[in-house]
């Protein structure tokens, strides 16, 4: 009986590994295959690793904009993560805490919005963000994402969590709404924010549709949006596309792995309530 | 009671909610129509806008302020080495700066994939470029659209006895008014790969003398001789959007169908040579012969075949020939240019012509910089010439004359002009007709309808897309 | 009749509330609600380049009765239907193999597992894209030197493999977060229960369904309907990978809005299928919620 199991267990981890391999191959083939010529990258048997490694892909990906997409994508990222955490976290508190009027309706109307994906209101939302004249800029990206309440509700989830005791204690003191907010809520929250910032960091970076209907000019492209770009103007060239997909990915996942503990810890609170 | 205070207040909320939410949409579009209602009006009176224009023109000083326009370029032009997309176009932008201090140009480049999706939202967003490069079929939906400035003026008498060709002029026009400013024109055609024919022992299927034309017959040959060496034909590429006109031809020539009526009206490619067709290419597809190119873009069929993975392409220009040429003889092929084969060895071929169009972005002065600036690209003394010659196409201007002297090749291709069949890129709902296109190809090689009526399917939508865009 | 007091208190509380909502509910009235509202009314005009004419519900007749849609309809309702079963499956195995694992080994397969997410939606599709290739990809090739198949498969065009060939992609992209769940909540299970139970002559699979099981039901609750948004906005795949092809067998609800959008020029009827995709998801997030979390309270 015991030995079944066990042979059952090796069976399981064999197969992980199998999946591991699947689920790493295409990540590996971006890395190697961005330092293959034109011409290895189309020869069948492949060439499992490059012989004769090439900067040439490399060379023609930043005869693009490269460099500014990369940064247009953190900054993009970075902005909505900013907004995002600050305006959710106040909302978040006082839904949490504060009983006021309209306070459940307000709650379930976020609710109800955050299963509504953006991509269902593009046509106005494109609109409404050329009617601000920022169309075709970051910020038609970056507005509208900070819009979208998942944040406020995650961090009500949060800050279930501020003790009412502690609240009132700092209204007997005299301590205003504000410095409450900022002495007693924030630290309670902060590992919440965290995971807030993570998750918007990852969600923005890889809205690609969002990019795709409001940026235009080549310049203010994100990374992502670059790469489509170039798997269309390469077509088949895959060494060109693999550069510029190495270059949308390695530095996500250099982060991700040197901070994989904040990684895995924000996803968990985010989303196992408390 | 306090509960139902609660209520009142919190559904007075909503209630300033939508308010808030419909004013905003009110307001959003009033300021819209606003800036709609000139657009319309250029298009039913040309001459009121050009009235407009000059009273505007004198209030923005055009000789000390400058006027800044953007342009955004197809990938048209082939690049020297391994420039970059959009090198040459700055090299045209800097020499018309040069002459036009004035007028700034900035460039930007877009691609045939995404590019038309691109135009499309940034019509919708109000940040449409000034000046744009690329062929009647979208150019003249965006004119129907009331998007663009008419170009009348532009089309003066000399100008047009220059060009002398009726079907290309009209092919400018959307209603009374041009707004397609032409530079270039060239035939789309097929192309085989000499090393796969030399190698299946194929060349004889195939004619290399006059104009090259050869029938469905030996074409069916050329395929079986290319399949029983090993090689793949083609694929019947019929994904994405690009390059849908190459098929069309294609379809079209095989058994002498032809896509739309004489007179452009309807849409006829359901007859019997249609349907035919449709039927041989699923056979082949089902033999081998040629690959389902569901997965494949136009761009993509090209690329395997200068690849040396396919054995022909029905997508092919003397464009795309000086485009990959780089290519080819890396991969050490030579490509043959070829008229599409037909049951009766007399082509109908299709053809692109280049041209530049202005969009109205309502601003009189950045419309006039168009105009020189697309003039100064078209008929520079240097330039002009220059520029048909980098996209390896015909000028339509005859007055330039013999561009390619003593280039076999190029003779070849401007032999194909008089196969020129009428050109229905300018029908009314062209565009939505082309989503059509692809989805019906790929109903039939994917064995999802049968040939007749995948063909009835699509011309009644086709059709019915004539109508929508009235 | 509560005493007047109480009142004032909660007015106050409601002023001092909504000036911390402000921000946030700037951000949501006008970039959600706004649009969201402009949409719905858009939705009955004829929209397009040339302007607006009013129409009533013709749009949604329209749309009900098209071909197109209702095959991309179908095939969304695939996409999901197998993502969210496959996910919630495979990530439970994955974490159920893993999470009392040597903390050393048990990171490295979260990080395999959510290296596709971080990897990005676009380029993780590019590769997949060449992999897939009939010509030059890899998969053929192995296939073929696995003598597994003959002919060289367009997997990405091909109506028997196209929507497999995306779902493999989007549950590669969709693991990710799911087992970093499953194990954090396999690890929260109290191990007395566990060692209760066995010491009761309960077997594994026992002890997984009776002990293990209920306490993940809040993360499955999750992770069903995160999935399922997720699935139902599957746009960048198929616009990167099949256009929608071949003849509409890959079209999503999302990427037949944006064509109608943006190919075709039909805004109105475009806001149509937004609307009926919103109402869509919501319905089922609502009988998620209610089916499988009973007890969970949001």
């Amino acid at each position: 009986m015991k030995k079944k199991t066990r042979l059952l267990d090796q069976l399981s981890m064999l197969l992980l590994l199998f999946l591991s391999i699947i689920f790493i191959f295409p990540f590996y083939w971006i890395l190697t295959g961005a330092f293959k010529s034109q011409k290895v990258t189309v020869t069948l048997p492949p060439e499992w690793w490059p012989m004769s490694p090439t900067l040439e892909n490399f060379h023609k990906l930043f005869q693009n904009p490269a460099l500014q997409w990369l940064f247009n994508s953190v900054f993009i990222s970075g902005m909505t993560l900013i907004i995002v955490c600050v305006t959710a976290s106040m909302a978040g508190y006082v839904l949490a805490k504060k009983r006021f009027y309209g306070d459940k309706l307000l709650f379930s109307i976020f609710v109800f919005a955050m299963a509504l994906p953006k991509q269902v209101i593009l046509v106005p939302l494109m609109k409404l963000v050329s009617f601000m004249g920022i169309h075709d800029t970051s910020w038609a990206i970056i507005l509208p994402l900070c819009g979208w309440p998942f944040g406020i509700f995650l961090m009500k989830q949060f800050s279930e969590n501020v003790p009412t005791e502690l609240l009132e204690a700092a209204k007997i003191d005299g301590s205003g709404e504000i410095l409450t907010f900022t002495n007693i809520v924030m630290p309670i929250v902060k590992p919440g924010l965290g995971a807030l910032a993570i998750f918007t960091f990852i969600n923005t970076w890889n809205d690609y549709f969002m990019q795709l209907v409001m940026l235009n000019s080549r310049t203010k492209l994100t990374i992502s949006l670059g790469v489509a770009t170039l798997q269309q103007e390469f077509s088949t060239n895959y060494g060109v596309i693999m550069a510029g997909a190495a270059l949308a990915a390695v530095p996500i996942v250099a982060v991700f792995l040197l901070f994989q503990n904040y990684f895995t810890q924000g996803i968990t609170m985010g989303a196992v309530k408390g | 009671m306090l509960r139902n205070m609660g209520k009142i207040v919190s559904s007075g909320l909503v209630m300033a909610i939508a308010v808030s939410a419909l004013a905003g949409c009110g307001g959003g579009q009033k300021a819209e129509s606003t800036t709609a209602a000139p657009a319309a009006e250029s298009t039913t009176a040309a001459p009121a806008a050009s009235d407009s224009k000059e009273t505007e023109a004198a209030g923005t000083d055009s000789s000390g302020g400058g006027v800044e326009i953007t342009w955004w370029a197809f990938p048209t032009y082939a690049q020297d080495g391994d420039n970059p997309a959009g090198t040459y176009e700055q090299e045209i932008i800097d020499a018309f700066q040069a002459k036009n201090p004035d007028i700034t140009v900035k460039l930007e480049t877009i691609d045939f994939t995404s590019g038309p999706e691109k135009i499309t939202a940034a019509i919708e967003a109000g940040t449409v470029c000034d000046v744009l490069f690329d062929a009647p079929g979208r150019i003249i939906s965006y004119a129907q659209n009331g998007k663009l400035v008419a170009l009348d003026d532009m089309f003066t008498d000399d100008f047009v006895k220059d060009v002398d060709n009726e079907a290309l002029l009209n092919s400018c026009k959307s209603g009374d008014s041009y707004y397609m400013y032409p530079i270039s024109t060239a035939a789309f055609c097929m192309a085989v790969s000499k090393n796969a024919l030399e190698d299946a022992g194929a060349m004889d299927c195939i004619n290399l003398e006059g104009d090259r034309t050869w029938t469905t017959e030996k074409f069916e040959e050329m395929m079986q001789k290319l399949y029983d060496a090993g090689y793949m034909g083609a694929t019947v590429y019929c994904s994405g959007q690009g390059g849908d006109q190459g098929i069309r031809a294609f379809v079209t020539n095989l058994y002498d169908s032809s896509v739309t009526d004489n007179a452009v009206t309807t849409y006829t490619i359901n007859d019997e040579g249609g349907v035919k067709a449709m039927t041989k290419i699923k056979e082949w597809v089902d033999a081998g012969w040629m690959l389902n190119g569901s997965a494949y873009n136009g761009g993509e069929d090209v690329d395997q075949f200068v690849a040396g993975n396919t054995a022909f392409t029905t997508l092919w220009s003397p464009g795309l020939a000086s485009q990959r040429a780089e290519t080819l003889s890396e991969n050490g092929i030579e490509a043959i240019a070829l008229p599409f084969p037909s049951e009766d060895g007399v082509p109908a071929m299709e053809y692109l012509v280049n041209g530049f169009c202005v969009f109205d972005n309502g601003d009189a002065a950045r419309a006039e910089a168009s105009k020189k600036f697309i003039y100064f690209m078209c008929n520079d003394e240097e330039w002009g010439p220059k520029n048909v010659v980098k996209t390896s196409v015909f000028p339509v201007r005859q007055s330039m004359g013999d561009l390619y002297p003593g280039d076999e090749e190029m003779k070849f291709y401007a032999s194909l002009t008089k196969y020129y069949s009428p050109y229905y890129n300018t029908i009314p709902g062209f565009a939505e007709m082309r989503t059509y296109w692809f989805p019906m190809l790929q109903a039939v090689i994917n064995g999802d309808s049968e040939p007749q009526a995948a063909l009835d399917d699509f011309v009644a939508k086709a059709n019915q897309s004539i109508e929508n865009a009235k | 009749m509560r005493p007047k007091k109480i009142n004032k208190i909660r007015m106050r509380e409601t002023l001092v509330s909504y000036a911390f909502l402000a921000p946030a509910l700037l951000f949501f009235l006008g970039f959600v609600l706004v649009p969201m509202g402009m949409g719905v009314v858009t939705s009955l005009f004829r929209y397009n380049m040339k302007g607006m004419t009013f129409v009533g519900l013709s749009n949604y007749i329209a749309m009900f009765q098209d071909p197109v849609w209702q095959k991309s309809l179908v095939n969304t309702l695939f996409l999901v239907v197998g993502s969210v079963p496959l996910t919630v499956f495979f990530s439970l195995f994955v974490a159920a193999l893993t999470y009392e694992k040597h903390p050393v080994t048990r990171s490295f397969f979260r990080c395999v597992f959510f290296l596709p997410v971080v990897t990005g939606t676009v380029a993780v599709t590019v590769v997949w894209k060449w992999i897939y290739d009939p010509l030059n990809g890899i998969l053929n090739w192995m296939l073929k030197s696995m003598n597994l198949i003959q002919r060289n498969i367009m997997w990405t065009g091909d109506k028997k493999y196209a929507l497999w060939a995306i779902l493999i992609i989007l549950i590669t992209t969709s693991v990710g977060q799911p087992i970093i769940l499953y194990i954090a909540s396999l690890g929260n299970v109290p191990k007395d229960y566990v060692e209760a139970a066995q010491v009761d002559g309960a077997n594994d699979l026992q002890v997984f369904w009776r002990i293990k099981w209920p306490s993940l039901l809040p993360t499955t609750l999750y992770i069903v309907v995160i999935t399922t948004i997720n699935s139902f906005q599957c746009f960048s795949l198929i616009q990167l990978l099949t256009s929608g092809g071949p003849n509409y067998r890959t079209t999503t609800i999302m990427y037949y809005l944006y064509e109608t959008a943006f190919k075709r020029f039909e805004y109105g009827f475009a806001n149509a299928m937004g609307v009926v995709l919103a109402l869509i998801i919501g319905a089922i997030s609502f009988v998620q919620f209610k089916a499988l979390g009973g007890d969970v309270e949001y």
